[in-house]
């Protein structure tokens, strides 16, 4: 394991600039973070999760499917060069891996894996959460760990990528430290257990449609609770015709939104914002489990705190636990 | 950007439009073939994502058989933006095709069975793909019958095909209209498709029954086919959503775990058990 | 990948988000996280911000009209038109022959700069802008009664109120952010009343539900003030302290038990009385109100009515309470701070007051300033139908299908002998023009908008303007250039600023460097005051409270056998105004595609018109047909319809009757017939 100082970070990172794409939690003018180039500005590697979706990175808001020029030749975007991204929760990490597996699955969705494939993946984890916060060890799935410890962060990777680049940092972890990190506790999010006793009474059908209802009521539509889900992976296709060509690009889609299934004919399978509400819990909690054997949330938080009036999935879970009694998961 | 030939899971395929013909006041027949000359390779019951520039994509379904090679046919409603844009097509055109995509009808569950061959409105598409399938192949099923309904007289899709279809002594065709426009010289039954199941004899051991037709109609027909005695594994339906990629990855046509593009858009009835909102 | 901190381009909220942008092209937005009012969040249309920017239907070069079709051409020569055409005018008939339109989707540089341009350089106050047809009569109203017509709380107050009293604002679907926020308070223990006869989304958290009928507001607010005088429920001690004019008032108010209101209203007299109680004995009472107040041609009455209601209950000067106007527009507080008004300069100084006719000329380089105060926006299309305007340059607006009776739009402008639009689209209006300059958008330059909560925010650019599109505040330079003028020189917005700090006592200390990252609340009138996030908490701006006299007038335009139907126009959720953004917005587009008439089912059934089907309505001024939607949001005999849209224009039915002081029209009230479409 390697070792590399807080304030040598920064140079790291821009050592790693002339081969990568390097995207990293920086301090943003208003105080908050978010992913940006090394000089976006500070950088803030330590600060517990991002609040929009980490999985940005890779499904962009609005990302070009191809253009197509006057003579009908087809124009990919260019490749840029390879990303690394450091600042991935270990949380964050499952929800890569679950829409790792979606985007895969089936159809490969090869515009996804455009930037995915050459991606190098960099997990930060240990006391970088908010206020220092212990975050969980991510132990794989990743190309790289950096687990902070007393001003010191551990580097430890996991992929061949990963191995290459963490030679370029001369620290050595001592056996102290190695040790120290092997016995970090376990992390247990007690809204987890919440969440999953309310993929169980939804499994069963123990909800009825009057929860919904009461719910709903609350929704404004913004959509933002889709927009900020590491996992959602909804997407509408949009075409602009310029002069020259045409760019036919998929934008993130939300199923709070009323057009969302409405059919040519009028028909919406999806026509009240009761049922649209049920779809976005019932799909996490119950779809994603049938279909996938793994529940869709990974308990973020990140819908619960963009939602402007306070129906985010674990709002709701809780809710429904308490009006619907709680049953254990299996 | 840089001109490139990759091929993409979204970039479609030029296809020429050979033919276009008029089927109802707003329904159309495309008759395409693939510019790079291959097959179309699908199955009955499938679709494509046909794509316009500027329009984006719809899915339709396939309406003609594997078995007629060479072209493809695509009976299109106006019904808004890009099948609007597709009705102003012409011969000669070129448009963008991705798929074929989905479930289609599992051929090996139809065979050697009496089959019930149930539309309404524009479900008569997909299954007229099925319909020429089982005309080319007569051997492969027992006795097959076609059910359909349309709004009224003037709305009848592949009239000529009905007609050829009774002709040819391979089906039995059984036709009705919602309602009769005033100045129709229509003589047929008028009424709604279910109701012409009631008098049917139907052997419920031996006979498979595929739906497929607007939202509303499906409630009423399984009904009626149940009182027939006809089991959920041997009724089959195809079902239609919202799609914006066909291939499973936009989540518009899921209905709770399903993937209308993928599991479906054929299903069958067991197969829904429990999933609300399907039908 | 770039990230750029700036504020949604939509409504008056000012939530503020960070534009994603890859090599020059947006692709996406995120929400600040930290922001006051957003934090961390976006309504639908915040979160599709970005989508038109780079829409191929953007303005890339000037347009002029050769041979009756616009054809593209050099900045030189669409500049050099354009001045010499104005100039021209103003040679054959007079300085005041021309109008310039300003726009609240512009920063306050650019709104500055073009009041500046009117004033400095072409001499004439015929200037005005599309808070004529929101505000005007909040700008009239509460000038008069608290001397300053703006929110007089913070949206953060919403936390703190003990009641929320809503009033002719749809607020979840005009003022999202805000809207939800109430939505919270209510969940957390606040009490709302809702008056409002369409049953919006709001009203299903309401304690209380009013759906009293259009334009008749003043009779709903006077019982309101009856009940509470006769209940002893009135702050005498605030009253007698903070305000003037009381007893004169209270004659009024008095007058008008809620029996007389009920037969006016449509209310049952108990509901009044149940408002009113609600309202006079919360601790904390916060009022909002919008168009349902403003657009009236008792606009200014309704708004002097509310102000009353605030004033007489002592629900103004502290946390919590107050009259709170929404804003519509993301910057039409500032347009209206900058003074692009016909009698006002900048921080609503009145163009007749000599001493600051002198301070303006005297920081402008000398030159003779009008005296006189010019034309509103609505009676300068009345001008131009008679052939007293003759040409007109229109910055950011669209008046072909936000301005009243559509046809007689329409004449005004083609009537002209100059028309100049300056515009990001080729929108409606623009199509006639016989100049048009390709502007920036939001996304592509620097300024400050001022939101709402009058609080002034700095927008960045995020990526570069297509084509040879430029920023409307250095266009407006260059036509200062171009007039032979070397008095507006800027190397940047921020330039502009500092002349506006000078000038605008209430922006006194406003700098760009002050702004990051929130922005300050005015008035700041110097360079170490913290902003004000509460108005009137020692005394009123004006000094004291004034409490004006009003009387019910009934709406212009009543029912009748022959038009029995009341029509009142709106918003939708997912639109903005003439939809020339939101309509290229691939999302916001698919959630609502055509226009639409919210119709009662008693009425659909009376003409057998089913959900979507097709529904002509007609009022004196002309006819459309929409599809119908039919819905119990609206009462029996009322129908409500959308002004986004060309080809189902509401404003081809409303009426251009004006508010005699603020010159608003009567958006909210005209009568209508209807008939099943074909
Ligand atoms: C499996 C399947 C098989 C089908 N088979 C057939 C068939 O055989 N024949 C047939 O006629 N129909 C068929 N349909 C129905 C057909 O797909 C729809 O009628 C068609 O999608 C309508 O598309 P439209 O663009 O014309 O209609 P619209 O209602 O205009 O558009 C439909 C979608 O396009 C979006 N859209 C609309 N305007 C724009 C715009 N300006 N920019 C971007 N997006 C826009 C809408 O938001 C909506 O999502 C089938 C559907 C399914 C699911
Ligand atoms: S974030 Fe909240 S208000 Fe917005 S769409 Fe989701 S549930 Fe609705
Ligand atoms: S509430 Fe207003 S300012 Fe905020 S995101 Fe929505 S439109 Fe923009
Ligand atoms: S059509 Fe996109 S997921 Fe099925």
């Amino acid at each position: 394991m390697k070792t590399i100082a807080d304030l040598e970070l920064v140079g790291f990172f821009r050592q790693l600039a002339s081969d990568y794409d390097i995207r990293v939690p920086v301090l943003l003018p208003d105080g908050g973070r978010a992913f940006g180039s090394i000089d976006d500005g500070a950088l803030a590697l330590g600060g517990g999760a991002l609040p929009t979706k980490p999985t940005a990175v890779f499904f962009p808001q609005d990302d070009t499917l191809f253009a197509q020029g006057s003579g009908g030749e087809l124009l990919v975007p260019e490749h840029s060069r390879p990303l690394f991204i450091a600042g991935f929760t270990a949380l964050d990490l499952r929800c890569l891996k679950f829409i790792d597996r979606f985007f895969a699955d089936g159809f490969r969705d090869d515009v996804y894996f455009r930037t995915r494939e050459s991606a190098v993946v960099a997990t930060v984890s240990g006391y970088c959460g908010p206020d220092g916060a212990l975050l969980p060890l991510a132990n794989g799935d990743c190309d790289l760990e950096f687990i902070a410890l007393r001003g010191q962060w551990l580097v430890r990777a996991y992929s061949n990528k990963g191995e290459a680049i963490a030679l370029l940092i001369p620290g050595e972890a001592s056996a102290d430290a190695v040790a120290e990190v092997g016995a970090l506790a376990a992390i247990v999010n007690p809204d987890e257990e919440v969440i999953k006793a309310a993929s169980a009474l939804l499994l069963v059908d123990a909800v009825p449609d009057s929860f919904w209802e009461e719910i709903a009521v609350n929704c404004i539509q913004c959509s933002g609770c889709n927009l900020v889900c590491p996992t959602c992976t909804c997407f509408g296709v949009q075409d602009w015709r310029y002069a020259d060509r045409l760019e036919r690009s998929r934008m993130w889609d939300s199923c709070q939104l009323d057009g969302f299934m409405r059919e040519a004919g009028g028909h919406n399978p999806l026509g009240t914002d009761a049922l649209r509400t049920r779809r976005r819990i019932h799909h996490k909690l119950a779809a994603d489990m049938t279909k996938w054997g793994e529940l869709g949330c990974f308990v973020c938080g990140r819908c619960d705190a963009t939602c402007p009036t306070g129906i985010g999935i674990v709002a709701i879970a809780r809710q429904m636990v308490a009006q619907y009694g709680s049953f254990q998961a299996g | 950007m840089n001109a490139s030939a990759t091929v993409s899971l979204y970039t479609p395929r030029a296809a020429e439009i050979v033919s276009v013909a008029d089927l109802t006041p707003e329904e159309r027949l495309f008759r395409l073939r693939l510019c790079d000359g291959s097959e179309l390779g699908h199955q009955p019951g499938q679709f494509v994502q046909l794509s316009i520039p500027g329009f984006t994509e719809a899915p339709i379904s396939i309406a003609s058989s594997p078995s007629r090679k060479g072209c493809f046919e695509l009976a299109i409603r106006r019904a808004g933006f890009l099948t609007g844009e597709m009705h102003l097509k012409k011969t000669g055109d070129l448009v963008g095709i991705r798929g074929p995509f989905g479930n289609p009808f599992n051929l090996a569950e139809l065979f050697d069975r009496e089959l019930l061959l149930i539309s309404g409105g524009c479900g008569l598409a997909p299954l007229r793909s099925l319909i020429q399938y089982c005309g080319d192949f007569p051997g492969r099923f027992g006795r097959v019958r076609i059910l359909y309904g349309a709004r009224n007289p003037e709305f009848i899709l592949f009239r000529d095909d009905l007609q050829q279809w009774i002709d040819s002594g391979s089906f039995s065709c059984s036709l009705t209209v919602d309602n009769v426009t005033s100045g129709s010289c229509y003589e047929g039954a008028t009424g709604f498709v279910h109701n012409l199941i009631s008098t049917l004899d139907i052997n419920p051991a031996d006979c498979s029954a595929v739906i497929v037709g607007p939202p509303l109609m499906y409630r009423a027909v399984i009904d009626q086919l149940h009182c027939k005695g006809l089991p959920d594994d041997r009724i089959f339906l195809s079902l239609e959503r919202q799609m914006r990629c066909g291939v499973g990855k936009c989540g518009h046509c899921t209905i709770d775990h399903l993937y209308c593009c993928q599991d479906g858009p054929v299903f069958r009835l067991d197969q829904l058990a429990g999933v609300k909102g399907a039908i | 990948m770039k990230r750029t901190l700036t504020v949604c381009p939509y409504c008056g909220t000012g939530c503020m988000l960070h534009l994603l942008s890859e090599g020059g092209r947006l692709i996406g937005v995120e929400p600040s996280s930290t922001h006051p009012i957003s934090r961390g969040g976006l309504c639908i249309k915040g979160w599709n911000a970005f989508g038109f920017v780079h829409h191929p239907d953007r303005l890339t070069e000037p347009l002029v009209r050769k041979d009756g079709v616009l054809v593209p051409t050099g900045w030189q020569e669409a500049l050099s038109m354009v001045v010499r055409g104005l100039q021209s005018v103003q040679a054959r008939h007079g300085k005041d022959a021309i109008m310039f339109a300003s726009s609240a989707k512009a920063t306050n540089e650019e709104n500055f700069l073009l009041m500046k341009l009117a004033r400095r350089v072409f001499g004439t106050n015929n200037i005005d802008h599309c808070a004529r047809l929101c505000h005007s009569s909040t700008v009239t109203g509460l000038a008069e009664t608290f001397g300053s017509g703006a929110m007089t709380n913070s949206i953060d107050c919403i936390d703190r109120a003990k009641l929320i009293f809503v009033i002719g604002s749809n607020t979840t679907e005009q003022h999202p952010l805000i809207g939800s926020r109430i939505i919270r308070a209510v969940n957390k223990g606040a009490q709302l009343i809702v008056a409002d006869n369409r049953r919006i989304r709001l009203s299903r958290h309401a304690n209380l539900h009013l759906r009293h009928r259009n334009g008749s507001d003043v009779a709903l607010l006077l019982a309101m003030m009856h009940v509470i005088l006769a209940e002893g429920l009135e702050d005498r001690e605030f009253i007698a302290a903070r305000c003037e004019n009381f007893e004169e008032f209270a004659a009024i108010a008095r007058d008008w038990p809620p029996e007389r209101a009920a037969a006016i209203t449509g209310l049952g007299a108990e509901e009044v009385v149940a408002a009113a109680r609600l309202y006079a004995t919360s601790p904390a009472a916060m009022i909002f109100y919008s168009m349902g107040i403003t657009q009236h041609s008792h606009g200014v009455d309704n708004v002097r009515a509310v102000a009353a209601l605030a004033m007489l209950t002592g629900n103004i000067g502290r946390p919590g309470t107050g009259v709170n106007p929404l804003r519509g527009q993301n910057n039409v507080q500032g347009g209206c701070d900058m003074g692009v008004l016909p009698d006002l300069y900048s921080g609503y100084q009145k163009v007749s007051d000599p001493v600051v006719r002198e301070k303006f000329r005297a920081a402008w380089g000398g030159g003779p300033l009008p005296e006189t105060p010019g034309l509103p926006l609505t009676l300068a299309m009345n001008a131009a139908s008679k052939g007293q305007i003759r040409a007109m340059f229109i910055m950011g607006e669209n008046p072909i299908i936000s301005d009243p009776d559509q046809s007689h739009a329409r004449e005004a402008l083609q009537s002209l002998e100059l028309l100049v639009v300056q515009d990001i689209f080729l929108t409606e209006t623009a199509q006639l023009a016989d100049v048009v300059l390709p502007a920036a958008c939001f996304a592509e330059k620097d300024g400050t908008f001022t939101n709402t909560e009058r609080r002034i925010q700095l927008v960045q650019k995020g990526v570069e303007p297509p084509g040879e599109a430029r920023a409307d505040w250095q266009i407006i330079c260059e036509l200062a250039r171009h007039a032979g003028s070397q008095v507006m020189n800027y190397e940047d917005t921020a330039q502009i600023m500092a002349e506006i700090a000078s000038l605008t006592p209430a922006y006194g200390g406003v700098t760009h460097q002050r702004l990051a990252p929130y922005g300050l609340q005015w008035p700041c009138p110097s360079a170490d005051h913290a902003g004000t996030p509460l108005l009137h908490t020692v005394q009123f701006s004006r000094g004291k409270g004034r409490f004006a006299l009003i009387g019910y007038r009934q709406p212009a335009e009543m029912t009748d056998a022959r038009f029995p139907y009341t029509l009142t126009t709106g918003r939708t959720y997912f639109h903005w105004h003439t939809g020339s953004m939101t309509r290229r917005t691939h999302l916001l587009h698919r959630e609502e595609p055509k226009a639409f008439v919210e119709i009662n089912p008693v009425d659909a059934a009376a003409i057998g018109v089913r959900n979507g089907g097709l529904v002509t309505v007609a009022s004196r001024r002309g006819e459309l047909t929409v599809a119908a939607r039919v819905t119990g949001t609206v009462p029996e005999k009322v129908l409500f319809m959308p002004f986004h849209f060309m080809e189902g224009a509401a404003n081809a039915l409303t009426n251009n009757v004006l508010d005699p002081e603020s010159h608003i029209p009567e958006f909210k009230v005209a009568a209508v017939s209807i008939r099943r479409g074909q």
